[in-house]
């Protein structure tokens, strides 16, 4: 798996849940602030990254996750190789 | 004639335990409704009735819970499996008469939104006699944007003719006043947005007395002021009845009254009555989801069984969507007209 591939995951479904054009979402935006996502779109992408990549992400974690490179790091560092 | 739906119903939650859930399960199937309770099969001895199968299942989520993480936590739990029941396609809609936000959140999570609904809204319809009112949203967002107001008339709008029969509803937003300006920001704004938005009938603001009256077919407002004037109409209708029937009984002329009053009477009960409507339903999503009352007798238990084959049957889901994607009150579009560069 790689960054490119993760990377790819996650702006396909944010794309489609938040009806923006993937090519706006980059590794430096920010969920809230950036893509206007609130709290419900953020659980809906972590549950997402849970079912696909076979990892735990816990209410703590997920709270921490701010941008999408991040949420892209957390998956790399987590998920089995 | 065309077979009933499937409904999956969560069988732990009823106040008032298994057997008035299996009563209601029962009396649901009776009507032909195929019913799939998880929960303890000893508990609900539901084995030997036709149109009923119990699916074992021993985890439940209780009101005291955080309700998200104990949805995410608990994959077997019969809330989550009624949900996921719905989403692998083995039953058209599922019930629950547990926890609300545990019903809201598995709901959610397992049937996901309808695409572009940004926040689920609850909906009930009110027990207003002789009148379908839908009101929305009783509980699920204590917070909301405008735009998620705006959604949530067009939740309801599709909902109360396709379900409801009401055909080309009276949209009210709930306020302190009927003038554009009053209420919050976000009730303001949504007006504004309601009022230029095409395929709705939006008659304005309504207040709080116009609920009962029927000044409108759907009444929008927040989850939480929907919820404490839900409380408020459902005690008020409480304690009237009761004051009627102790009146009734305080002498006897009056208890003969009472008497040839009683029939008349009787079927006022009944609309006023909780269990008559079955529950609220959660509008936005890719599937039907029915939040039953937890208090809820046979009855009511049927009556939400019910009320969720009916809204498979009539594909609400599917309209919902259609108006959503004609009215052009999806994400985007909303998005769009909030900066000024697209319509409503």
């Amino acid at each position: 798996m790689t960054r490119d591939e993760v990377l790819s995951k996650v702006r396909e479904h944010l794309a489609e849940e938040l009806e923006i054009d993937a090519e706006a979402i980059a590794e430096s935006s920010r969920f809230k602030e950036d893509l206007d996502a609130d709290s419900l779109d953020l659980y809906e992408l972590v549950m997402e990254l849970e079912d696909t990549y076979g990892i735990a992400v816990s209410e703590e974690q997920a709270a921490k996750i701010s941008t999408v490179g991040e949420a892209v790091d957390f998956v790399l560092e987590r998920a089995p190789a | 004639m065309a077979s009933r739906p499937t409904v999956a119903l969560d069988g732990f939650g009823a106040e008032q335990g298994f057997g008035v859930l299996a009563d209601g399960a029962r009396m649901a199937a009776a009507d032909g409704i195929r019913v799939r309770v998880f929960g303890p099969r000893d508990e609900l001895a539901l084995d030997r009735v036709d149109g009923v199968e119990v699916v074992p299942t021993s985890e439940w989520i209780g009101n005291e819970e955080d309700a998200v993480a104990a949805v995410r936590a608990k994959k077997d739990a019969s809330v989550v499996r009624a949900a996921a029941d719905v989403a692998e396609g083995r039953a058209a809609a599922m019930v629950s008469p547990g926890s609300t936000g545990a019903t809201m959140a598995a709901a959610t999570f397992g049937l996901r939104r309808l695409k572009g609904v940004q926040r689920p809204a609850l909906a009930v319809q009110l027990p207003v006699p002789g009148k379908r009112v839908l009101f929305l949203d009783v509980g699920a967002n204590v917070e909301v944007r405008a735009q998620h107001l705006v959604q949530f008339a067009f939740l309801g709008v599709a909902f109360s003719e396709a379900v409801l029969g009401v055909m080309g509803p009276r949209v009210g937003l709930l306020s302190v006043g009927e003038e554009a300006g009053k209420g919050r920001p976000e009730v303001v704004e949504a007006r504004a947005t309601l009022a230029e938005a095409t395929g709705i009938d939006f008659v304005g603001n309504v207040e709080g007395s116009d609920l009962p009256a029927g000044a409108a077919d759907v009444v929008v407002t927040d989850g939480f002021t929907g919820n404490v004037a839900l409380k408020l109409m459902e005690g008020t209708a409480k304690t009237v009845t009761g004051a009627i029937r102790d009146a009734a009984r305080s002498n006897p002329l009056a208890a003969l009254g009472g008497l040839l009053m009683r029939p008349a009477l009787g079927g006022l009960r009944r609309e006023l009555h909780p269990d008559t409507t079955g529950g609220a339903i959660l509008l936005g999503l890719r599937g039907v989801a029915v939040v039953g009352h937890g208090s809820a007798g046979a009855e009511g238990i049927a009556n939400a069984v019910r009320l969720a084959a009916r809204c498979a049957e009539v594909d609400a889901v599917g309209r919902t969507a259609a108006l959503l994607s004609e009215a052009g009150a999806g994400r985007a579009a909303l998005a769009a007209g909030r900066d000024g560069s697209g319509a409503a």
